[in-house]
């Protein structure tokens, strides 16, 4: 802004009034970093040494010729430095900084947090509107910004105060600087995420606040904690409006006893106390979001309970795996002589209650699919059975896995329909052509489908037993305490009984595998989707997986199995699927598809997958 | 004197009604110049239980500035005149701080009444607020002590250095006169520019500089203040008028700030405060409203 502010454009008509005050300001803050380190220096060197010289608040400009300082008056001086340090006058102003640095850094994370949905958004007009706000905001000087605020809204009768202008005006622009902090936070967070937290029916507010947030906090940490900094030293252009803050202030004793030295090496030092301070808060919460860190108590998220999240209850691990029962409704245990089975407990639940009528559970019809010009989908018929086991094998890109995802709708159709247990999953009939409702999140939640990936997708910032907790706990609305028992009832079920505190990153990939059939049994689901659940793993762990996929089936569980284990097909499933380009090439018995294929495709893939199983086994 | 003091005033006054129709300030001609405090309910009622926001920077001695006995106070010539003025108007006042640059569009702003620290009057800042005019601005020399190389003019700078703050018309005036030296077929101006106040006075201290242009009354103040160290070589008076500037339209104001001042000047009290800060008291000029 600089002369240009001296107002009204007659610049060249002003004699003497005022030197270029930014340039001398730039230059005295300069000054003052490289001071500190001479104060320091100083006060060692002569801090034993009484104090001879003038008390600082006392001196005037009679002291201003002292020159390249006689060693006489450097004893003083760090004396000097001290009084300024302490003098009320400059605290103030330090505190008056704070004050507006907090409140701004407040309103403006909060903002900013909307700002980075807004520019997150689906629709184009949301997002244009929060990117006009950043590119203007950003884009122009925040000292206008200030001004204008202070001094044109007057003009139609919007008027602030000089501290709340200064704390509208700071945290309007910590807004647009930390919506792209935080927007970068988001997307640094694996899209898998995201779509486990869908599968399992948490809407895009509630993943947001449980799953992405959270776990975004750690790349966002390091660059909100510098614009703190950066605020509060910036506060002092606020001095425009007439905010007193320590730069403000400093200058005023200087321009009054010229002893530019000791002042701002003393507002320097007060301003690296504050920033310190920061900065230690700083490393505390990326300790805290670190979650390399160990160990790591149960129930413990410091990042829920940091952004004013209800904790979850806590509760100490199971001994062992024998004192789970209590959990276990009476039903199951009734069957627990025959089956020895802890599915039963889930599977005898109210939700089985069957809305359609027969045996038909997932329905299939004519379902088409393309991501833009290409089709993935090219007609899918296919019925699945209560309790039927059904395993979809076929080459990479035939569509197995985007049949799995329409099948819960994590995915659109683009033609023909789904239904599971008689119902659409989040579409209605309009006009004969199905619609998204918007109610989507609920509509996956209603449909109890649970879903299991080939990566897992395990909440990385939650233990074991908060990610199968979750779902029940913020989409069923099941109580904390309750659920915690089902989950390590179910966490015993599949042989990580202590491992329930252990975070996703200490797991193998097949205990990792299992805790996430866990956490998708937890929902009570009717029909549960495997894609590729063993793809992802080392030959040694495929067999653990798959025996607790095994003993699912056994327990009478409706399932679809994306797969290449065609051992495991050939004795679990009740039908196999053969999939190619997008189209269903070959089903019938394991028997029929796997020993006797037709097609020649079948054949040429089966050869292929059969060759290398044999190489691991 | 006083007669002809109140023939300016009467026609700055003439010239101020033609423009804005202000009758009441026209009146307050007929008014003795005197203070009235305890009339400040019929004298200026728009002022009866307001008080007034005064808009200073606090960082420019003489004018402005901070009281090195207490921080928490500020003094300076303008400071003391507004303190004086407003006890002789009776009404409440109150100051607030913020850089130079933000001062006068406050009070354009309405976010305060009155600015009161070393402000040139323009007539391009009159077209937005109304002037009470009490001093001239001048640019002094500052030298070293017994003035060594005897330089008492700008014409005497050829072939010497002289100092000015960066961007300055002080420094645009050495860069006129090194022309004009050259023009003469003297020797250039080595011109060094300083970025604060402390570094141009530093330079004159350890021989860099033979004379630092700036400010007359604050150059006045260092010479006072370090009689052992300094001196003013040169002494410019401009024909530029400092003033009080308010908003257009605070009548009352307006004419409370010029009463008040004439009675402050007319009873010595502007000198009294001139000379508590050693400013040269031959810039002070009769109080006077400049409206455009």
């Amino acid at each position: 802004m600089g002369d240009d502010a001296r107002h009204l454009g007659d610049s060249a008509s002003v004699m003497t009034e005022k030197t270029n005050r930014p340039v001398s300001t730039r230059i005295a803050l300069v000054g003052a970093a490289i001071a500190i380190v001479a104060a320091l220096i100083m006060l060692l060197v002569t801090w034993q040494t009484p104090s001879g010289g003038e008390g600082a608040p006392g001196a005037t400009l009679s002291s201003l010729a002292s020159g390249p300082a006689a060693v006489q008056q450097q004893m003083g001086w760090a004396h000097e430095v001290i009084s300024y340090i302490t003098l009320p006058f400059l605290l103030t102003g330090a505190l008056v900084a704070i004050q507006i640095s907090a409140l701004a850094m407040l309103g403006g994370l909060f903002l900013g947090l909307c700002l980075a949905l807004m520019r997150l958004s689906r629709f184009a007009v949301v997002r244009a509107f929060a990117w006009i706000y950043i590119w203007f905001v950003r884009g122009t000087p925040q000292l206008l910004q200030l001004v204008f605020i202070y001094d044109a809204l007057p003009a139609i009768g919007i008027r602030f105060d000089t501290f709340t202008t200064a704390v509208i005006g700071f945290a309007l622009n910590e807004a647009a600087f930390s919506a792209e902090i935080i927007r970068g936070g988001i997307l640094s967070v694996n899209r898998n995420q995201s779509i486990a937290a869908a599968a399992f029916g948490m809407n895009p507010l509630l993943t947001m606040r449980r799953i992405i947030l959270p776990q975004a906090m750690r790349a966002i940490m390091p660059a909100i904690a510098n614009d703190t900094i950066a605020m509060i030293k910036l506060t002092s252009i606020a001095s425009v409006i007439f905010v007193n803050e320590l730069t403000f202030r400093s200058q005023q004793i200087v321009g009054q006893n010229f002893k530019f030295f000791t002042v701002f090496a003393a507002a320097g030092v007060i301003y690296l106390v504050m920033t310190s301070a920061i900065s230690l808060v700083q490393a505390a919460l990326e300790r805290r979001f670190n979650l390399e860190i160990e160990p790591r108590g149960m129930g413990d998220t410091a990042i829920g309970r940091l952004l004013g999240f209800r904790p979850t209850l806590p509760s100490a691990a199971p001994a062992s795996g024998a004192e789970l029962a209590p959990g276990v409704p009476s039903s199951a245990r009734a069957t627990r002589a025959q089956r020895s089975n802890w599915v039963e407990a889930l599977m005898s639940g109210p939700h089985w209650q069957s809305n359609g009528d027969g045996l038909e559970f997932v329905a299939c019809k004519d379902v088409w699919k393309s991501y833009g010009n290409r089709e993935v989908l090219k007609g899918i018929d296919l019925t699945v059975n209560r309790g039927e086991v059904v395993t979809i094998m076929g080459p990479s890109g035939s569509g197995k896995s985007t049949l799995l995802r329409l099948i819960n709708h994590l995915e659109g159709l683009d033609r023909g329909e789904i239904k599971v247990d008689g119902k659409y999953v989040g579409y209605e009939k309009v006009g004969g052509m199905l619609r998204p409702t918007r109610h989507l999140a609920a509509a996956r939640a209603q449909a109890r489908i649970g879903m299991v990936f080939q990566h897992f997708n395990l909440f990385d910032h939650f233990t074991a037993v908060e990610n199968i907790m979750e779902a029940p706990v913020r989409v069923y609305g099941e109580d904390p305490a309750k659920a915690r028992q089902l989950a390590l009832h179910l966490l015993a079920g599949v042989g990580l009984a202590h491992h329930a505190s252990h975070l996703p990153h200490r797991l193998s990939g097949g205990q990792q595998q299992r805790v996430a059939i866990a956490r998708a049994l937890a929902i009570s689901p009717r029909l549960m989707l495997f894609d590729e659940p063993t793809s992802a793993l080392d030959p040694e762990l495929v067999a653990e997986v798959l025996a607790v996929i095994r003993r699912l089936a056994e327990a009478g569980m409706t399932m679809i199995v994306v797969t290449h284990e065609v051992r495991f097909a050939r004795e679990v499933a009740d039908r196999v699927i053969f999939m190619d380009d997008g189209r269903i090439v070959e089903q019938g018995t394991p028997a029929q598809v796997l020993l006797n294929p037709t097609q020649d495709r079948t054949q040429r893939f089966l050869r292929l997958v059969e060759h290398d199983s044999e190489v691991v086994q | 004197m006083l007669s002809r003091k109140w023939i300016i005033a009467a026609s700055l006054l003439i010239g101020v009604t033609a423009a804005h129709g202000l009758l009441g300030v026209n009146r307050a001609t007929a008014a003795d110049a005197k203070c009235e405090p305890d009339k400040l309910a019929t004298k200026y009622p728009a002022l009866a239980g307001k008080t007034i926001k005064l808009a200073t920077d606090a960082e420019s001695p003489p004018y402005s500035f901070r009281d090195p006995k207490d921080f928490n106070n500020i003094i300076g010539i303008d400071v003391d005149m507004a303190r004086a003025a407003f006890k002789c108007i009776g009404a409440q006042m109150t100051i607030n701080t913020g850089s130079w640059s933000g001062l006068l569009p406050s009070v354009i702003a309405g976010q305060n009444d009155l600015m009161w620290d070393d402000l040139y009057y323009t007539a391009e800042r009159a077209k937005q607020v109304d002037y009470v005019v009490y001093m001239l601005a001048g640019t002094g020399g500052l030298v070293k002590k017994g003035n060594p190389k005897k330089i008492t003019s700008l014409a005497d700078l050829c072939g010497l250095t002289g100092t000015a703050g960066l961007g300055t018309v002080e420094e645009a005036a050495l860069r006129d006169q090194s022309k004009k030296c050259v023009a003469e077929g003297k020797k250039e101006i080595n011109i060094l520019t300083y970025p604060d106040i402390p570094a141009g006075t530093r330079l004159v201290q350890n021989d860099r500089a033979d004379v630092m242009l700036t400010d007359l009354g604050l150059v006045d103040q260092l010479a006072h203040d370090n009689p052992t160290q300094f001196e003013r070589g040169i002494k410019v008076i401009s024909d530029f008028n400092i003033g009080v500037a308010m908003k257009k339209g605070n009548d009352d104001l307006v004419k409370a700030i010029f009463e008040s001042m004439q009675a402050l000047q007319a009873d010595g009290t502007q000198k009294k405060i001139f000379e508590k800060y050693s400013v040269d008291t031959s810039l002070i000029i009769p109080i006077a409203l400049r409206t455009k």
